[in-house]
């Protein structure tokens, strides 16, 4: 185990002491009722119970009423307001409302620029409604959702490769079927058949990768082999010029950091988990915007997990070491701890040695897939974790998923899946011309797709579900969602811009926010907070000054 | 004024469900949101408020989807939408453009409302209504994602139409296998209609055979104020104001409402006389503010010897198509299947 405390080293920032702007406790937990949604609003994307109908549209009135009243308070409203959630009209009605019945108060809200990964002190108004989630109502709609299954598909264009794509389907089949032979000679007749297609975009980019992954489950069998032994350095290096090829890892830190931001409004100590440090790439952001934020920075604590280093360097610290620096050039107190394990299921929470003062942010980029084992039971790895997590009740758990279903059981749903999923990232990659970030970018989606396609068991790590699911195994187990709202919306979309490519397109989700490829989200960001049993404890307010 | 609205919400919450009064009022509060006087739009909100489904290639209630990039240079996606086949209820993911089994197979190429401004090919409401066409019709329907004002004006929606258009023409799997062509109909809501029909002129001289044109309360418009919209201005839903808004924001900057896209039997209109144009069928709400320039498009097409049927449904307003709760619903959708 890693330890470093940089403390010393980090200068003395003479943080003000700001009042404990604790929010309220959340409303007890409800008992989950299947009320009855109206149906075809459902179907127009909009889930308002039947018997609240009436009420919805007095509100309606209402704002009409306002908005011909006084057309410039309703104008204000519009630029100003931050929305959350528009399927749950009845708060989204509600919300614009109370905004409107009393003036904004004016705290100025602080955004993360991507550019220069400087904070912008912005003087938009925030809501006077809190990010209070509604307590997440249990609906029929979500279980419906669920068990179709739906697979998100993107047509190729390419004629050429209509062939191919038969091909890999066959072939898969043939695996499924357990008929090897049949498969090998689809496999042979693809490898030719590759040389005649157009490999530039579409189907005929990514069908190499997934011709490769299919000759090594049918030669080297499913425990992996090489492909998954790449050292903890390798995949850094892959991981860092999938960064910077293509969006979705920045919208990752991007709209975690923005939650994170947000929720840790108002404390003084603060100690962010991150279950992925690789090269810190997340961090630098948040302690220059928490270095600006009013009232001054508060003390932040960083523990990065990671895999041990087997050459006797000790990245986590070296990571640690640089961040420390950084925290320092623009005072704020910064401690920071690396966690070696080579599995995040192996990470015990006294590890973490989190202090009961401080507000805990818990971090999860693409992990939590990692945790879900082949036979879904009663104690697989995940269902620990999340309630170590919880028992370290922090106030936020940011969660960023691929959007897709490669953890069905039957072969061929999941191989299907990817080569839709993959060959839509492939083609997003497009947009990206600068090398070697493409071409390595290239290498670490690659691998992804080999585990996906060549391994089982406990080899298979990349065991990605969508969001629907997501919810409801977090729900389960006893967190409830934190809205991701407009301004964070706008703010990814500004992001994209930076690109030049358009194609890339952000969506809200009932209160999450995808990034995808043109109409297919590839990535989903959430947040969460844990809920407790007993009310929720209300911090005294001596409890946050400084130390 | 104030008291005059408040008599006019109640007016328009009697002729229409509560839940159809909820969904269009609910749009009518964020799209003025979304509209800035000075023209702009907000664009992030709105796609943020929009509520869009993705693609589904499983099969629900007998239809499935997928998208498809028809044009990568202005990102152009169309959602396709066909019948699962009781053979293959599933299916394969290779067989999306699996050639139209049937003798002759409807083609529907349809353009979303939204007064140009609003609403994509994958937003919730479009999408029920596409399947619901591909049921009633035993149709393909594609939907355009055409590009959108006030960032992209005239004549871009127009131009990715035709794209569209040309695209379907030329799909080998759309082919009816009758007589190996494509069947085409043009269709639209709102601004969608006004697309259909300026697309449909496009066609002419093209080669390209358009079987017929369906429009759902089409967009038209132009520099008089006809009695129609004197009267009903903000009764239902919708203001001569937001109406005014769309179209400086959709038609060319300087321009007025009697440019030909808005007018087409206006001053500056082509004349359709000796035209082969596609046969029409033009619904028309009742309580729809611009009726007066919907009927005068019909009056301008029977007035030049081209095939038209107008529906008129009296006690309608704008929306009643999205949601299969009214009787006005049920007697269009009846006409349409007949009609293709």
């Amino acid at each position: 185990m890693v330890l470093y405390d940089s403390t010393a080293l980090a200068g003395n920032s003479s943080g003000s002491s700001s009042s404990s702007s604790s929010k309220p406790p959340p409303p007890p937990l409800q008992p989950q009722q299947q009320q009855e949604i109206d149906g075809l609003l459902a179907g127009a994307g909009y889930k308002v119970r039947s018997s609240e109908l009436r009420k919805v549209a007095q509100r309606l009135e209402r704002l009409e009423t306002a908005m011909v009243n006084s057309p410039a308070d309703f104008s204000q409203l519009a630029s100003d307001t931050i929305h959350y959630n528009p399927s749950d009209l009845a708060s989204w009605v509600d919300s614009l409302l109370s905004e409107f019945a009393q003036p904004p108060t004016c705290p100025s809200e602080f955004v993360m620029d991507p550019v220069t990964n400087q904070t912008v002190v912005n003087d938009a108004w925030t809501t006077t409604e809190p990010n209070m989630p509604q307590v997440h109502q249990n609906i029929s709609y979500e279980q419906q959702s669920l068990n179709n299954q739906l697979t998100v598909v993107t047509a190729m264009e390419e004629d050429s490769g209509i062939r191919l794509v038969h091909m890999l389907m066959t072939c898969a089949e043939c695996i499924q079927r357990g008929d090897f032979p049949l498969a090998t000679s689809f496999l042979e007749d693809m490898q030719g058949l590759l040389t005649r297609v157009n490999t530039v975009c579409g189907i005929g980019k990514v069908a190499g990768h997934f011709i490769d992954a299919l000759g090594r489950r049918i030669f080297q069998g499913i425990g992996g082999g090489s492909i998954n032994g790449g050292s903890a350095y390798e995949n850094e290096i892959l991981y860092h010029h999938f960064y910077e090829a293509c969006p979705y890892l920045k919208f990752a830190h991007f709209t975690a950091n923005q939650a994170i931001l947000e929720a840790f409004d108002g404390h003084d100590c603060v100690h962010v988990v991150d279950f992925n440090l690789m090269h810190g790439l997340q961090w630098p952001a948040l302690i220059q915007a928490l270095a600006l934020r009013p009232g001054g920075p508060p003390l932040l604590r960083l523990t990065g997990i990671g895999p041990p280093s087997p050459d006797g360097r000790d990245s986590l610290r070296e990571i640690g070491l640089r961040l420390a620096e950084l925290a320092r050039s623009v005072n704020v107190r910064f401690a920071f701890r690396g966690v070696a394990a080579s599995r995040l299921e192996d990470v015990k929470p006294w590890m973490l040695e989190v202090n009961p003062k401080e507000s805990v942010a818990v971090n999860s980029i693409m992990q939590l897939h990692r945790l879900l084992g082949s036979e879904p039971n009663r104690n697989s790895p995940v269902e620990t974790v999340l309630s170590w997590i919880r028992s370290l009740n922090p106030k936020i758990m940011t969660v960023v998923e691929q959007e897709a279903n490669h953890n069905q059981p039957g072969f061929l749903d999941r191989f299907t899946e990817a080569l839709h999923y993959y060959s839509t990232m492939f083609d997003s990659l497009e947009a990206c011309t600068v090398q070697p970030d493409k071409a390595l970018a290239e290498i670490y989606i690659q691998r992804e797709i080999t585990n996906v396609v060549s391994c089982e068991g406990s080899a298979r790590v990349e065991r990605h579900e969508p969001l629907a699911r997501w919810r409801t195994r977090l729900s389960g187990a006893g967190f409830r969602p934190l809205h991701l709202g407009s301004n964070a919306y706008k703010q990814a979309s500004m992001l994209l811009t930076l690109f030049s490519a358009e194609g890339y397109s952000v969506e809200e989700n009932d209160g999450c926010l995808t990034l995808g490829w043109h109409s297919r989200p590839l990535i989903a960001a959430s947040a969460w907070q844990a809920l407790s049993d007993a009310p929720a404890e209300f911090p005294a307010p001596d409890t946050h000054r400084p130390s | 004024m104030a008291r005059s609205n408040e008599v006019n919400l109640n007016e328009c919450k009697m002729v229409v469900p509560l839940n159809t009064w909820v969904l269009i009022s609910n749009f009518k509060l964020a799209y003025n949101l979304l509209r800035r006087p000075d023209g702009t739009f907000n664009r992030h909100l709105a796609e943020f408020l929009d509520r869009k489904v993705p693609a589904n290639a499983n099969p629900v209630d007998g239809v499935f989807s997928f998208d498809v990039l028809i044009d990568r240079g202005t990102s152009l996606l169309c959602r396709i939408y066909r019948p699962a086949t009781a053979e293959e209820p599933q299916p394969n993911v290779a067989e999306l453009e699996k050639p139209v089994a049937a003798e002759v197979v409807p083609v529907i190429i349809f353009f979303h409302g939204g007064s140009f401004a609003h609403s994509s090919a994958n937003s919730a409401i479009y999408d029920t209504l596409c399947r619901r066409l591909v049921g009633l019709c035993k149709a393909v329907v594609v939907s355009v994602n055409y590009r959108r004002a006030p960032e992209n004006r005239y004549p871009c929606a127009y131009d990715d139409g035709w794209t569209a258009l040309k695209w379907v023409n030329s799909r080998p799997w759309l082919q009816s296998q009758k007589d190996s062509k494509v069947h085409i109909y043009l269709a639209g809501d709102s601004s969608g209609g006004n697309i259909a029909h300026h697309v449909a002129l496009r066609a002419i001289d093209s080669g390209i055979d358009v079987l017929g044109n369906i429009l759902l309360n089409p967009m038209f418009g132009g520099q008089e104020r006809t009695e129609s919209e004197q009267r009903l201005d903000g009764k239902y839903f919708v203001t001569l104001r937001d109406r005014d808004w769309y179209w400086r924001a959709y038609l060319p900057e300087g321009e007025d409402r009697d440019h030909h896209a808005c007018n087409p039997f206006g001053p500056n209109g082509r004349s359709l006389e000796g035209i082969n144009f596609p046969k029409s069928l033009v619904v028309v709400a009742g309580f729809d503010l611009i009726q007066d320039w919907q009927l005068a498009y019909v009056d301008g097409l029977k007035k030049a010897g081209q095939e038209v049927k107008l529906l008129y449904m009296e006690q309608a307003t704008i929306g009643f198509y999205l949601l299969p709760n009214n009787n006005h619903f049920h007697t269009v959708m009846d006409e349409i299947s007949k009609f293709v």
